[in-house]
């Protein structure tokens, strides 16, 4: 049986891009519009990798991935986040929350600024997932 | 009524910009931890032409315009540990922002005032704010300034003016206020009274019963602003409330005029008048509304 890898942005042509990647490879794409929707996802399905967005309605990827992170269940999940928004960005508000919560969260596998191309998130996924 | 954490900012970016944004994140002293940003790129600008058909292109175009500006106001925001969200649909503004506001449960919704951007073309046509301002279950702050003559007030509630009806929706803003004892320098709380009470036919003793009577009522909803931690000082003025209450803002220096809206009918309204509606599309100041308990429901 093929892995499960959830994808989670709210722009559908994003989703659609990432799911034609995914199914071409040979990968189970599951899919979710926020960061709610992703982690009842992720709890239900477990999946073998995530694919994160970062703005997005109802709750960012930055909020997902710090709970991903700090839950003992789930903080193995590997994820790539794909995202308009800079790494230095991203890791500056992981920073900015672990002053709040006094934790360090660790970087995500790999951050790819979007646009990519099909290759490059081919390439990523493999790299995560061996 | 709950604090303010999430904070539903609908922008076109020509009168609301980042500056608007930034002070609007002292409530961050209050409570606000969430930010979500939100485009309505208006159906007209991308529907069907003759001979065109639907701009696919053009929405593109102004979605990724949108985006761009978006990202780099949330870069800012997550770098602060803020919370950020972001809509960008194609539909029409009142229904859109209602519906992302119920989605996410926003305890306060910003727009833009209707300003002309030349010509005769309103960037937000007074209709639609007012039809968002009598429709939202949620607290609308109509923000003012940077299309007029490109001040903003640094710390819009610092200095609030509530101009009190004693109707329901306006004890609900008292209500409203409580949470921001940490933002709020000092609260001025008026009321307009009616020039019928100072007519000629009235004598010296019924207009001053009159004062007496609306200072206590005044003091008590002072003393009950106090009680929460915030300076609070009545006023009383007399005569035609959209002038009195713009006249009370000066004076006081006041940096946010706060009303409760009307609970009147659509058709009432249009009878009768509405001086939050006029206040908040008229006034220089930037003028939160807070409904009445019991608005309409998105849809």
């Amino acid at each position: 049986m093929s892995e499960k890898v959830l994808v989670v942005d709210d722009d559908p042509d994003v989703q659609l891009f990432s799911v034609t990647v995914l199914e071409e490879n040979g990968y189970t794409p599951l899919t979710a519009n926020d960061g709610q929707e992703g982690m009842a996802v992720i709890r239900k399905e477990v999946p073998a990798l995530v694919i994160l967005d970062v703005l997005m309605p109802r709750e960012s990827g930055i909020k997902l991935y710090r709970t991903l992170r700090t839950d003992a269940k789930f903080k193995s999940v590997p994820v790539i986040v794909l995202s308009g928004i800079s790494k230095r960005s991203f890791l500056r508000s992981q920073n900015a929350l672990a002053e709040f919560g006094g934790e360090k969260v660790p970087e995500p596998n790999l951050y790819l600024e979007k646009p990519v191309e099909p290759e490059e998130l081919a390439n990523a996924i493999k790299t995560v997932l061996g | 009524m709950s604090e303010i954490r999430k904070m539903l900012f609908v922008t076109k970016f020509e009168e609301l910009g980042f500056d608007a944004l930034q002070s609007l994140l002292t409530l961050r002293q209050a409570d606000l931890e969430h930010v979500v940003f939100m485009n309505v790129i208006e159906r007209d600008k991308v529907a069907l032409h003759r001979g065109k058909g639907y701009q696919k292109g053009e929405e593109i175009r102004l979605r990724e315009a949108a985006n761009i500006r978006f990202i780099d106001w949330a870069e800012t925001l997550f770098e602060e540990g803020m919370e950020v969200g972001v809509y960008i649909v194609v539909g029409t503004m009142v229904s859109q922002v209602l519906k992302a506001a119920e989605k996410e449960g926003s305890d306060l919704i910003v727009i833009g005032r209707p300003v002309r951007k030349g010509g005769l073309n309103y960037l937000y046509s007074g209709s639609a704010v007012t039809e968002l301002l009598r429709r939202s279950a949620v607290p609308v702050l109509v923000y003012k300034g940077m299309a007029e003559n490109n001040y903003l007030i640094d710390k819009p509630f610092s200095r609030p003016l509530l101009a009190t009806d004693w109707e329901a929706a306006s004890r609900r803003a008292v209500e409203y206020l409580k949470p921001l004892r940490g933002v709020i320098e000092k609260v001025h709380v008026m009321h307009v009274a009616d020039e019928k009470a100072l007519s000629k036919k009235a004598s010296a003793m019924e207009i001053q019963r009159t004062r007496k009577v609306t200072r206590h009522k005044l003091e008590e909803i002072c003393d009950d602003l106090e009680a929460s931690g915030i300076t609070a000082r009545p006023l009383i003025y007399v005569g035609d409330p959209d002038e009195e209450i713009e006249r009370a803002a000066q004076e006081c220096k006041a940096s946010l005029v706060v009303l409760g809206s009307s609970s009147r009918s659509a058709w009432a309204e249009r009878w009768l008048g509405s001086t939050p509606r006029q206040i908040a599309e008229k006034s220089p100041y930037p003028t939160l509304l807070i409904p009445p308990a019991k608005a309409l429901a998105a849809g």
